[in-house]
């Protein structure tokens, strides 16, 4: 199972897109400034947009979802109950999952964004798929909500999960990272080595990368025992 | 069309025109060929589309029940045109211009900026209903009227809460009513001679058809 892509490009009057590489099953970090052209990219890989040049190919790949950034656009319910039937899954369970407190019978649409978010989030993981594509999971998530986020993604296993987020402070488990930079894609590498080659660091990573402190991952964990490790 | 206040003067009359008799909309057609850039104005195609399928079904209904369908068509895809070439041809920044040029910097600013706001949301909403239409796909529920409604649902309140943010924006700001405009527009002669004819075309939707078409008689 990969997913190549093929010298894909995108031209737009005041913004371009290339982009080069194969992702493998695990999970892919794809990091970038605001408008450098992660969503359009994600759309792209899903299948659901074309490059002006270029292929795509998902070499083994059946289910594929692209999960939207603003979660409202995956509606399809009128209620939260409805909303959860309509993937198959019991709201209380759902509910549960995503640690909020509201009733099944409420409309989905009246939650708060990081609300909606955590609950489109438990039902879009809820399911196996061999291609995952997360555009901007972490936005209209407080802290805790971007940290229960961070641990379900991390908990995924099996297929391709590619993350797209310009967060800056949490991370999931992470296994290779991306970045586009003045418009290209660009391969940081694989874990933990990738971490010197990702200019948009975090300042905290750059840090720990020039102290000679490399986290083995993104994780909050891993990247608590770095720092401890620089204190030694 | 450069100057704005004649875009929507001409908009208007043209409209108008079209509204009041089948020669206006006949006439107000012709304008449009003749005027704007005719079927490269178009934006938003699908919802074009969309609107003329409605108006469709409205004219069906209305020789089912034993009126006038076909007028009502050929009027209301007149206004929907020239409604196409209008949102095509403005600029950002058009709206509060004009509305400071005609009502002042209280009442005109605020509802220039209120227009121009409405045009902005209105430019995202193919965005988003492309990617609801997306979405529902993914999940395998057919575009069908539940997802269409479901959509319009979102998009509705999308849309509320992109105003109501906005709204809370300008709060924050400082703002609290009308504003500085100091508008500035550019009149060319093709936009003089785009506006008189406007004005004939309005004139023309009064006059009956049977003595526009002389022969009739």
């Amino acid at each position: 199972m990969r997913l190549v892509l093929d010298s894909i490009a995108l031209a737009r009057p005041h913004w371009s897109l290339a982009a080069g590489g194969t992702f493998e099953p695990g999970i892919h970090l794809v990091s970038g400034d605001v408008g450098s052209g992660k969503s359009t990219l994600a759309l792209i890989m899903a299948g659901l947009a074309a490059p002006d040049r270029g292929a795509v190919s998902r070499d083994g790949i059946g289910q594929v979802m692209l999960s939207f950034q603003f979660p409202e656009f995956h509606i399809t319910g009128f209620s939260v109950a409805d909303e959860c039937r309509s993937w198959n899954l019991e709201p209380e369970a759902v509910l549960a999952s995503a640690g909020i407190v509201v009733s099944p019978e409420r409309s989905a649409l009246s939650l708060s964004r990081g609300e909606l978010k955590r609950l489109h989030l438990t039902c879009l993981l809820s399911r196996e798929y061999d291609l995952l594509l997360l555009d901007e999971p972490f936005s209209s998530l407080d802290c805790p909500g971007k940290e229960w986020a961070a641990g379900e993604i991390s908990r995924r296993r099996r297929g391709i999960t590619v993350v797209f987020t310009h967060e800056q402070s949490i991370f999931p488990h992470t296994d290779h990272i991306w970045e586009i930079r003045e418009g290209i894609l660009t391969d940081c590498g694989a874990m933990p080595g990738a971490l010197r080659a990702w200019e948009h660091a975090p300042a905290i990573i750059q840090r720990l990368v020039a102290e000679g402190c490399i986290p083995d991952d993104l994780t909050k964990e891993s990247v608590v025992e770095a720092a401890c490790r620089m204190q030694e | 069309m450069q100057d704005a206040r004649i875009r929507l003067s001409a908009a208007c009359l043209l409209s108008a025109a079209a509204f009041i008799s089948i020669t206006g909309a006949a006439a107000a057609f012709v304008w449009w060929l003749v005027f704007t850039p005719r079927v490269r104005c178009i934006r938003h195609r699908m919802a074009v589309l969309a609107a003329g399928v409605l108006f469709c079904l409205v004219s069906l209904a209305i020789v089912l029940s034993g009126g006038d369908g076909l007028s009502y068509m050929i009027r209301m895809t007149a206004i929907l045109l020239v409604g196409t070439w209008l949102y095509a041809d403005s600029l950002p920044g058009d709206f509060p211009a004009l509305g400071t040029w005609l009502l002042g910097q209280k009442t005109g600013f605020e509802l220039g900026m209120i227009a121009g706001m409405a045009m902005q949301a209105a430019d995202g909403l193919g965005d988003d209903v492309t990617r609801i239409r997306l979405a529902s796909a993914q999940k395998q529920v057919p575009w069908g009227v539940r997802a269409v409604v479901s959509a319009g649902r979102v998009v509705i309140y999308d849309a509320l809460r992109r105003a109501d943010e906005s709204a809370e924006l300008l709060a924050v700001r400082g703002y609290r009513d009308g504003g500085t405009c100091c508008p500035r527009f550019k009149t060319t002669f093709g936009d003089i001679i785009a506006g008189i004819c406007a004005t004939a075309v309005f004139l023309v939707a009064f006059i009956p058809v049977s003595e526009f078409f002389i022969l009739y008689r």
